[in-house]
């Protein structure tokens, strides 16, 4: 365990990590252009020259190993003039793409050169001209002019998606970053080259020109495409209605655990947020006796389905009731439709998976085949009844009332169940297949309107926070559960997720442990 | 016939006074601006024709008209509307006997250019004036408004105060031209002292000249001494009033002020003589000059009248719009501390002068 | 800090004040006179140089203001006569008072890139501070109309969109 002492502060660090993970120990930020933690060190860039005692010219601090007894100094006048210089020669050629360039705001360039930049500019001859806006993939635009060949990407494409499809071609002054012959971006983990490239080179193409980065607003969250259950941060605006056709939710980015999917996120997880602004149910719903659904109101919606459940209840008894939870939902609400229905209601029968649902693609990295963020957790809290069991019963009347969470059953088969089924509610976010039968349409929240945790399919629990309101009249699950629940006479009064978090597990969100809490075989 | 002549000479008077009401409202502005480097009213057209903004004070007329007729709840309904008309009648009633022309053969009548010929005309000038401050009086109580009655109690304060001085002053004129009677009075302003300066009331009275017209511009509230009226700082007596009433306060305003220009011309300034024109012509050292028919005399005089009059209304106006108003107690101070011991002392000083003499 | 008063008794001539009133009366009477004589003159059409009141006769005349005065706001456009203006979103952000909304769209030539597909300003809000021409990177947008009579008998027509304000800046001669 080598210390060493940076800027006057001693340390002592692991055997192996460099100078940079040092400083950033330390809280001193190195800048850097070409190092990243998640991939080899190419040494490029320069930028991270520090002045080492005892060495005769400066050495770059993300390839140097940390040593005992150094002494490294990451502010001294040298240093910063190999920054200033550095960033000068970058500079010669990248054009003033600013005002339309999408990167601007969160610009490596821009950033380091407000610090340390030059100012006054030297040059004086024409910048070199290269290809602009070139989409190279599905969801990437290179931009050759801006690119500072750091080569982050070219080094992804080898060795994180082991796809190899960029790379830098000729030599000198003429180098650029380009496609290999034949090929396009279209890995399904294409998205990350546009999070580590630190200037505007690649860009989103779904985020370009939408909004302005200094607009959007942060909240972390879990990616609810499958049960891997990535961490990321929503990037949304909602005091700009007008931009982006009034999208709220803007972009997807992943947030660092080491555990889970360390820097990254697969394609398919970062572009599929359009359905928490697209296609919403947003307001409650009643199917009249011709047959339409039509709008209506919370009260009287909530007033009809608890009057259903409780007549059910009383001639029926526990027995009438199916509940088709989702493996959508939170832990805390599974909890909750566990509490309600199971322990107070007595309702044996509350399944969760889906049957005619098919594993997706699945590959080695982080993509796995169950598109559900928690099915692990519904199966920890015993909700594990045969669905297409609960649907034949409703079929043939043995279930008068069935209550489904989100599914969305497009299958012949279910359709038909359903549709000889009796009183179908339905408490989802999005119009789907399901709905189209419901009796009863309650509009719930999307992950991105509510507090909550997810299991991973390893069994790791993970917190999501709430980044918007609830679109519209819909509202958070547990805000529709509780309200139920009071109507049929239970004293449900929680506040909010941590209250049923903390009943549940026993510790509140602040306790987690900051990269999610593995399970262990604890069941609750 | 008599009749028609007295009617027609009131017809006159009473036309001439309201119209040099009107074109006041319109100098006001306009020497106003002057006066202040501006240029005035100047937008008020009919069918396309400006005319130097002579059509603002009938569209000030027409909008007095037009607005609503408040009387204030609780207030005496007969008094707050009978206030304005008393002001404007005593105002109008005191020109009866301003002369403003001489004494003329026309057509073998003889004709003295004067509605009403009293031997105590002075006296009747100064009753009617006093009468007048019932208007102001009446109009602050009236109201139903305490600020209004505390308003109308300094203008009636003001007025009496002075009236005295005015009355004082006059003492002096009075011992000169041993006359009430204002016809007369100005008859007697047409001799010369000395052979060629006119026996005006300004020669032989200069302390009581600039002493009267103080006193007849604290008198008819005139700026400086408009405290009563208040306009911007402090409320006046007609703050409940509104539309043609108020419009009516306004005109007695300017009706009092070219009355104070009348007074003054009348007693000080020769009222309608000219300089050397007797009933036949020019005259100078007791010879005939120039000879005129008695119809050019009388236009000769009447228009030096209205010219008089016109220069001491525009001398108001240059007042008016230099001086900054007088606080009250100023004001009080200055009317009985200064102002009437001076006129006491101008009269001391007539006696003596007189006594010398005869 | 101290205060140094300084006593100024009147003297005996301005305490009678009467001579006081009439060095007044003097100066108001040569600015009545003086006026007077220059508006008369301008009746006969003398002296039409010289100003008879500092009066400006609104709506005839105007009144003179600098060329550095923010008045009505307007893009400018290029030699083809497209608008300038790049979408940055510069001119949106420093705007104090949040009167700005702009939507980009991409612009078919990749030199440019992008423009504004929406652009407008909201007169109600706007308080011509004149930080949006300086914030605006590339001389797109300025407030040198002259113009400053542009109200609207509704609130939605104050709001000025992109082809009125295009519409105050002429397309540049062709070379």
């Amino acid at each position: 365990m080598p210390s060493l002492e940076i800027n006057g502060q001693s340390i002592e660090v692991e055997t192996g990590s460099n100078v940079l993970q040092a400083a950033e120990q330390l809280d001193i930020h190195v800048p850097r252009y070409c190092y990243h933690p998640g991939l080899s060190v190419a040494g490029s860039c320069r930028m991270c020259l520090v002045e080492i005692e005892k060495m005769p010219k400066l050495a770059i601090s993300c390839h140097i190993q940390a040593q005992d007894g150094m002494k490294v100094s990451t502010e001294s006048e040298k240093v910063k003039q190999a920054r200033k210089s550095m960033l000068e020669f970058l500079l010669v050629n990248h054009p003033l793409d600013c005002p339309v360039c999408d990167q601007s705001g969160e610009c490596d360039l821009q950033n380091y050169y407000m610090e340390v930049g030059q100012y006054d500019s030297r040059f004086l001859e024409n910048k070199i001209k290269r290809r602009k806006a070139v989409p190279i993939g599905p969801h990437v635009i290179l931009d050759q002019e801006r690119c500072i060949l750091c080569t982050r990407c070219t080094r992804f494409c080898n060795e994180i998606s082991q796809s190899n499809e960029l790379g830098v071609f000729n030599r000198g002054n003429r180098s650029v970053i380009d496609l290999a012959p034949a090929k396009t971006l279209d890995n399904p983990y294409s998205g990350n080259v546009i999070d580590i490239c630190p200037v505007g080179a690649l860009t989103e193409r779904e985020f370009r020109f939408q909004c302005r980065v200094w607009y959007l607003s942060t909240q972390e969250s879990i990616c609810n495409g499958c049960s891997r259950g990535c961490n990321i941060s929503i990037h949304y605006n909602t005091s700009l209605s007008y931009k982006a056709g009034g999208k709220r939710v803007q972009r997807l980015k992943p947030r660092l655990n080491p555990h889970v999917n360390r820097w990254w996120m697969c394609d398919e997880g970062r572009f599929g947020y359009e359905f928490i602004d697209h296609n919403r149910i947003e307001s409650p719903q009643l199917r009249a006796v011709q047959g339409k659904l039509q709008t209506s109101d919370w009260e009287q919606v909530l007033q009809e389905v608890s009057t259903g459940l409780k007549t059910t209840l009383e001639n029926f008894g526990p027995e009438g009731i199916g509940v088709i939870a989702s493996p959508q939902l939170s832990n805390e609400e599974l909890y909750l439709i566990r509490k309600i229905f199971a322990e107070s209601m007595g309702v044996q029968e509350i399944g969760t998976r889906n049957p005619w649902e098919k594993e997706g693609f699945e590959d080695d990295f982080l993509i796995r085949g169950d598109k559900n963020p928690n099915s692990r957790g519904a199966e920890e809290l015993g909700l594990n009844s045969d669905v297409k069991a609960i649907l034949e019963k409703a079929a043939s009347g043995k279930i008068k009332i069935l209550y489904i969470f989100q599914h969305n059953f497009e299958s012949p088969e279910a359709q038909e169940m359903l549709g000889q089924a009796g009183y179908v509610i339905f408490q989802g976010t999005n119009w789907n297949k399901t709905v189209e039968v419901s009796n009863a349409v309650l509009p719930g929240a999307t992950y991105a309107e509510k507090d909550g945790t997810f299991t991973n399919f390893e069994g790791r629990l993970q917190r999501f926070q709430q980044a918007l309101l609830p679109l519209s009249e819909s509202k958070s699950d547990i805000e529709i559960l509780s309200t139920l629940a009071r109507k049929l006479g239970y004293p449900v009064t929680y506040l909010d997720a941590e209250e049923i978090f903390r009943e549940w597990w026993g510790r509140t969100y602040q306790e987690l442990e900051e990269f999610g809490e593995l399970l262990n075989g604890q069941k609750r | 016939m008599e009749y028609f002549i007295q009617f027609s000479k009131a017809f006159f008077i009473f036309n001439l006074v309201m119209g040099f009401m009107y074109i006041l409202t319109w100098l006001e502005r306009k020497q106003s601006a002057l006066m202040q480097d501006r240029i005035g009213a100047n937008r008020a057209d009919i069918l396309g024709f400006r005319l130097l903004g002579l059509f603002h004070p009938l569209a000030d007329a027409i909008k007095l008209f037009t607005k609503e007729d408040f009387i204030p709840p609780g207030g005496n309904r007969l008094l707050h509307t009978l206030a304005p008309f008393v002001a404007m009648f005593f105002a109008l009633i005191s020109f009866a006997v301003i002369p403003f022309g001489g004494i003329y053969s026309l057509g073998g009548y003889s004709v003295s250019l004067q509605v009403l010929d009293l031997n105590v005309g002075l006296l009747f000038v100064f009753a009617t004036m006093s009468m007048g401050i019932y208007g102001f009086v009446l109009a602050g109580w009236s109201s139903n408004n305490n600020y209004a009655l505390l308003g109308s109690v300094r203008a009636a304060s003001q007025m009496i105060s002075y009236e005295i001085t005015m009355g004082a002053t006059i003492i002096g004129v009075l011992m000169i031209y041993e006359t009430l009677n204002l016809q007369e009075m100005v008859l007697a302003q047409g001799e010369t002292l000395w052979g060629w300066i006119p026996k005006w009331g300004i020669f032989l009275q200069p302390l009581g000249f600039i002493l009267f017209a103080t006193a007849a511009m604290a008198e008819t509230k005139r700026v400086p001494f408009d405290i009563p009226e208040g306009e911007s700082e402090i409320i006046g007596y007609f703050v409940e009033y509104s539309g043609m009433k108020f419009g009516m306060f306004l005109a007695t305003d300017f009706i009092e002020t070219v009355l104070a220009a009348a007074l003054i011309t009348t007693l000080f300034l020769g009222g309608w003589q000219v300089p050397f024109l007797g009933s036949d012509g020019f005259f100078f050292s007791g010879e005939l000059w120039v000879a005129l028919s008695s119809v050019t005399v009388m236009f000769l005089q009447v228009s030096a009248f209205l010219l008089k009059v016109s220069v001491l209304c525009v001398f108001m106006m240059l007042v008016r719009w230099t001086l900054p108003r007088f606080r009250w107690d100023h004001l009080m101070r200055l009317g009985w501390t200064i102002m009437l011991p001076l006129s006491i002392l101008n009269i001391l000083i007539t006696a003596l002068i007189l006594l010398w003499i005869r | 800090m101290a205060i140094k008063q300084v006593e100024r008794d009147l003297t005996f001539r301005e305490r009678i004040y009467i001579l006081e009133i009439l060095k007044a009366l003097r100066l108001t009477a040569r600015h009545l006179f003086r006026n007077l004589f220059v508006h008369i003159a301008h009746r006969f059409g003398l002296l039409r140089r010289l100003r008879g009141g500092v009066t400006y006769q609104y709506p005839e005349e105007r009144r003179p203001f600098s060329p550095r005065l923010r008045t009505l706001h307007r893009l400018t456009r290029r030699q083809d006569g497209s608008p300038r203006c790049v979408a940055c979103m510069m001119c949106e952000t420093v705007c104090p008072a949040h009167c700005i909304y702009i939507v980009g769209g991409e612009h078919p030539d990749p030199q440019i890139e992008k423009y504004p597909v929406r652009f407008d300003i909201d007169l109600g809000l706007c308080v011509f501070c004149g930080y949006c021409v300086e914030a605006c990177p590339e001389d797109a947008i300025r407030m040198d109309t002259g113009k400053l009579e542009f109200s609207s008998y509704s609130r939605e027509g104050l709001i000025h969109d992109l082809q009125e304000l295009l519409s105050r800046s002429t397309t540049p001669p062709k070379r």
